[in-house]
């Protein structure tokens, strides 16, 4: 969930009518937005739909309130003036980032304001819409330091150099990818390529290199900056067209003028921006079925154009045009749920759901209760422990070879902590007793839990069995008294069991024992001083782990 | 109250007490306590409260003593005058000036004067007048230097408290004359049983007394119970049962495609990148469900499939969807029971071990649990879910009032996070919902409606159990869960 932070007296002025804090915080619900945080002037809002990039600014969200408090209706007009500015397409960009979308914008009166959502929205939309960069790029360049037409090519590595944003001297492009820090973090975007894409002008002084970084010269946008050149990259002409919209549509909001491009593919010409409205037809009869309200065609009409939407009634349809910086809808659904919020969700009046349908806990759930029940008689304490667990205590600390045994294994981990799933549980109680040798003795607890291994046949790659753990520490812990354990479970269950050599190595030989348990394997018995002794524990201490 | 109900009311000293007194003889209160065992300041009270229930009785015996003055004390400790009289006239050999001895005992005059009285008329010395006054010892004194002297034994035993014989009494006087002992009354406290004591005697052994020292501490007892934080899930399921939910199955490694694909998350999607998503060295991949399920969930992707909708435009990859992960979220399970079919109406819940790669602190676990379910039915919509989303609040949030709020889920259109007012805690986020995109629901061949929701567990766990770090739902402190206090809602 992105937080996009906004200037309270900004987003009034955008909005166009000063809210009270309660009217603000309910005109930023309407955007799907939460209020996290208010400090003076800034406000933190925490836009929930990460589908919608048109959110993401302090201009979008007005414009959404706008149009859900009754200030605008319908979809949002802006003017496109024709210039002759165009983009040179080279074919050899065809296998590496196909397609780019640009506009020309005048008029550019920067405040801080402006600034501050112009590079944070940027930034937000390539990291949600944009899928991190790949899908869509952003490049805002100074248009009077640049002489049209620009062009769009591939160069080698090495052929090409510029002064990438933040450094001061030259580097070329493979030096870029290894060593600018936004060559190391988007690399991967252009892997396996021989030549790399760059956006120049005429005689060849670079804007930018996408979709890594921008020129220091070229592609940095001041105070002072007059007007600007907007520029999207990535593999879908619709997502770039759709990006250039969101940011270009904001920009208007503020009433700069906005200039459309040619871009000149070898096959084809197109211009961009386009901010032609797009369709989709809803039954109007879906409106009631999914919201259970009972609305007449002109209430949705209206709760529509609330929602910046143009409608037209078509039969049974309604014909509804949206604006083109909305990328989020899929299907009628996504259109049902923008009237119902312009209605107001606190308005509707919730019905009882009323379904005779009988309750049951899975089968599993009552053993393992009834295990635990058994557990409790006996007067233990239960214990809740991770499931993620470490090589060391899973296998080292236990008498198990690290390097031989097979674990369910994170690729990605976090802490050295958590890197495998557990397939004993003892190791764990172990170790919270190691935490607990100041408490009172005796220790007694149980952790009733799942454990995992790889199995090829099951469907996921891994077995996952409900196991018990029983674990007492202190004097008199002795085999006798776990073995008595293991009787009184077996006796409550009206099971039998059967006994064979041990072979946990981390019990004593002598004192421990294998069991099976009308089919479910475990084991009991002392656990070996060395094996305390690596847990930090001094007292004697007995196990017992079956499956249940 | 008769006799037995006295017996029954006596407090554990009451009965030492009691048995201590044995019989209707007057006994010293210190003669008691060492019967009993109990220190002197119990038996005091003990028997104040016996008297009280006429089970004893105390009588004040008033007694003549004498005991030595201040200066007898301290005359005893170091030597009487005429002791140091003597011993200076032993110093000059037994003859001397009146002035020499003096200087030599260090008396002060007039204790000189009383001694030099005593030494004459006891003819110890014999006194000759002239120019000098000169003292001499006569040969009677002997006796007295030998340390037999009748004062002196006198006071001794005064000190000690024995009986004098004859002589001693009539040394005693003397000491009384000379303000060296005198005479006190002292009033000591005896007790005895009464008749009705005598009896409740008999029957101490009969009748079954009430507790005994009850503000006592007594030795702290440890029950067996189940982990806190257990407790209250499993109060969670009871209720869910009850509201005729079915457990779904909630395995902890799941594959992609019921994590994200079957949910209808694009696989470019940012939240299934590694930053977001724990993801698995071994094993890698698992099998995905029969192919019917696979093609449409691909072109539910790709197009949108029969579902009317534009789907996500993108080719969608086989391989993606069969890796497996740790579950990331509960709704991974809801998808594969909705594949595997669900009645219709039904009702279905999972309580969920989750996984996310984060950093652990006070907020944040990478293994946590959610409480996820669903509802199928036709004639279902959105003021349903509302509905049900507002008992939610009621049964798991004690909530007063409830409010809800545009949210976005990728599975759900429309979607509502829900707002509980809690008593105590005021506004409280309790969960989110929604009724599941048909994207999702067709292609895996529910043509019903489906409300989908999630209640944030772990954090209604945290207010019920009264903890702020929400690492303390896996405690690590047995001393904590030994007192953790039982979850009765």
């Amino acid at each position: 969930m992105p937080n996009v932070e906004v200037s309270k007296k900004d987003l009034q002025k955008l909005i166009g009518r000063k809210l009270d804090a309660k009217q603000l915080e309910e005109a930023i619900e309407f955007a799907k937005g939460e209020i996290e945080l208010t400090e003076g002037d800034k406000i933190v809002i925490d836009e929930k739909d990460t589908n919608r990039p048109d959110l993401l600014s302090a201009e979008g969200i007005a414009r959404e309130i706008r149009g859900r408090i009754g200030i605008e209706k319908g979809i949002p007009k802006y003017k496109i003036k024709k210039s002759d500015v165009s983009v040179i397409v080279d074919k050899n960009v065809a296998k590496i980032r196909p397609y780019i979308a640009a506009a020309v914008v005048k008029n550019v009166k920067i405040s801080e304001e402006m600034l501050v959502q112009m590079i944070n929205s940027q930034e937000k939309i390539c990291g949600t819409f944009g899928r991190r960069r790949k899908e869509a790029a952003i490049g805002i360049y100074d248009w009077n330091k640049l002489k049209q037409p620009m062009h769009y090519r591939a160069y080698d590595p090495k052929a090409k150099k510029f002064i990438p944003l933040e450094y001061q001297i030259e580097m070329d492009l493979e030096e870029i990818l290894l060593e600018h820090p936004k060559g190391k973090e988007f690399k991967h975007l252009l892997e396996g390529f021989s030549k790399y894409p760059i956006f120049e002008d005429l005689i060849g002084t670079v804007a930018s290199m996408p979709p890594i970084i921008n020129s220091q010269i070229t592609g940095k946008v001041a105070m002072d900056t007059k007007e600007f050149l907007v520029e999207v990259t990535g593999y879908k002409q619709e997502i770039v067209n759709t990006t250039l919209n969101v940011i270009v549509s904001a920009m208007a909001e503020r009433g700069f003028a906005v200039y459309s491009v040619k871009i000149k593919y070898p096959d084809k010409t197109i211009v961009t921006p386009d901010f032609s409205p797009k369709k989709i037809n809803v039954a109007i009869e879906d409106f009631k079925k999914i919201s259970g309200l009972e609305l007449s065609t002109k209430q949705i009409t209206v709760l529509l154009q609330k929602a910046r939407y143009d409608v037209k009634i078509n039969g049974k349809k309604l014909e509804c045009k949206y604006p083109s910086y909305r990328p989020d809808i899929l299907h009628p659904v996504d259109v049902i749920e923008d009237a119902i919020i312009s209605y107001g969700y606190n308005k509707i009046k919730p019905l009882p759901l009323k379904l005779a349908t009988v309750g049951e806990e899975l089968s599993e759930e009552k053993l393992k209760r009834a295990v635990e029940e058994i557990c409790i008689g006996i007067g233990l304490q239960g214990i809740l422990t991770f499931t993620m667990s470490s090589k060391a205590k899973q296998a080292a600390m236990i008498g198990l070879d690290e390097k031989k045994e097979q674990f369910v294994e994170i690729a990605n981990p976090v802490s050295e902590n958590y890197v495998v799933f557990r397939k004993r549980i003892y190791p764990e109680l172990l170790e919270f007793l190691a935490k607990n040798k100041h408490a009172s003795f005796p220790q007694k607890i149980f952790e009733a839990g799942k454990v995992t291994e790889l199995k090829k046949a099951s469907e996921t790659g891994v077995s996952e069995k409900n196991k018990i753990c029983i674990v007492l520490s202190g004097k008199g812990a002795e085999f006798t008294v776990i073995k008595g354990v293991l009787d009184a479970v077996a006796d409550n269950l009206g099971e039998k069991y059967s006994l064979k050599e041990n072979t946990e190595p981390a019990l004593e030989n002598g004192k421990s024992s294998a069991v099976d348990i009308a089919g479910r394997n475990g084991f009991f018995g002392e656990v070996k001083k060395s094996v305390l002794q690596k847990f930090g524990l001094e007292q004697q201490t007995v196990v017992l782990e079956i499956e249940i | 109250m008769d006799l037995k109900q006295k017996v029954k009311s006596l407090s554990s000293i009451e009965s030492k007490a009691l048995k201590a007194l044995y019989s209707e003889k007057l006994k010293k209160m210190d003669e008691i306590a060492k019967k009993s065992g109990l220190p002197i300041d119990s038996i005091r009270r003990a028997i104040e409260w016996l008297k009280e229930k006429n089970l004893a009785e105390i009588v004040e015996e008033k007694q003549e003593q004498i005991v030595l003055t201040a200066i007898g004390k301290s005359s005893l400790r170091k030597a009487l005058p005429e002791r140091l009289f003597v011993e200076a006239l032993q110093a000059l050999e037994g003859k001397g000036s009146l002035e020499q001895v003096y200087k030599k005992s260090q008396l002060n005059r007039p204790e000189f004067n009383v001694a030099m009285g005593l030494a004459k008329r006891n003819a110890w010395i014999s006194i000759q007048g002239g120019k000098e006054t000169i003292l001499e010892f006569t040969g009677l004194e002997k006796d007295f230097i030998e340390g037999n002297y009748p004062l002196e034994k006198t006071m001794k035993k005064i000190k000690e408290a024995l009986e004098l014989n004859k002589e001693e009494k009539k040394a005693l006087q003397e000491a009384l004359k000379r303000g060296l002992a005198e005479k006190t009354v002292n009033v000591e406290k005896k007790a005895r049983l009464t008749a009705d004591g005598k009896k409740a005697i008999e029957m101490l052994g009969t009748v079954k007394q009430r507790a005994y020292n009850v503000h006592g501490a007594v030795p702290k007892i440890l029950v067996g119970k189940k982990q806190a934080y257990e407790q209250f899930l499993e109060k969670a399921r009871a209720k869910l049962v009850a509201m005729g939910f079915k457990e779904m199955k909630s395995p902890m490694i799941t594959q992609e495609f019921y994590n994200f694909d079957a949910l209808f998350q694009p696989q470019g999607h940012p939240a299934r990148q590694w930053t977001d998503t724990y993801q698995l060295k071994h094993p890698k991949t698992g099998k995905l469900p029969g192919k019917k399920f696979v093609e449409q969930v691909k072109a539910a992707h790709e197009n949108g499939w029969k579902t009317e909708s534009k789907g996500w435009e993108y080719k969608w990859s086989e391989e993606i969807a069969k890796k497996v992960m740790p579950a990331a979220h509960g709704t991974a399970h809801s998808a594969r029971q909705m594949l595997n079919g669900v009645e219709s109406p039904g009702k279905y819940f999972a309580i969920a071990r989750c996984y996310r790669p984060d950093v652990v602190d006070a907020s944040h676990l990478i293994e946590f649990n959610q409480l996820e379910g669903i509802i199928v039915g036709n004639e279902l919509n959105f003021r349903h879910l509302l509905g049900m989303l507002k008992e939610f609040a009621i049964k798991f949030g004690n909530a007063t009032e409830v409010k809800f709020f545009p949210d976005y889920y990728p599975f759900t259109e429309p979607s509502v996070q829900l707002s509980a007012k809690h008593p105590v805690l005021d506004w409280i986020e309790l969960g989110g919902a929604g009724i599941f995109r048909p994207e999702l629901t067709l292609p895996l061949n529910v043509k019903e409606t489906v409300l989908a929701w999630g209640i944030g567990i772990d954090r209604l766990a945290m207010l019920t159990l009264g903890i702020k770090d929400i690492r303390k739902l896996f405690s690590q402190d047995l001393t904590w869960l030994r007192n953790a206090r039982q979850v009765v809602e």
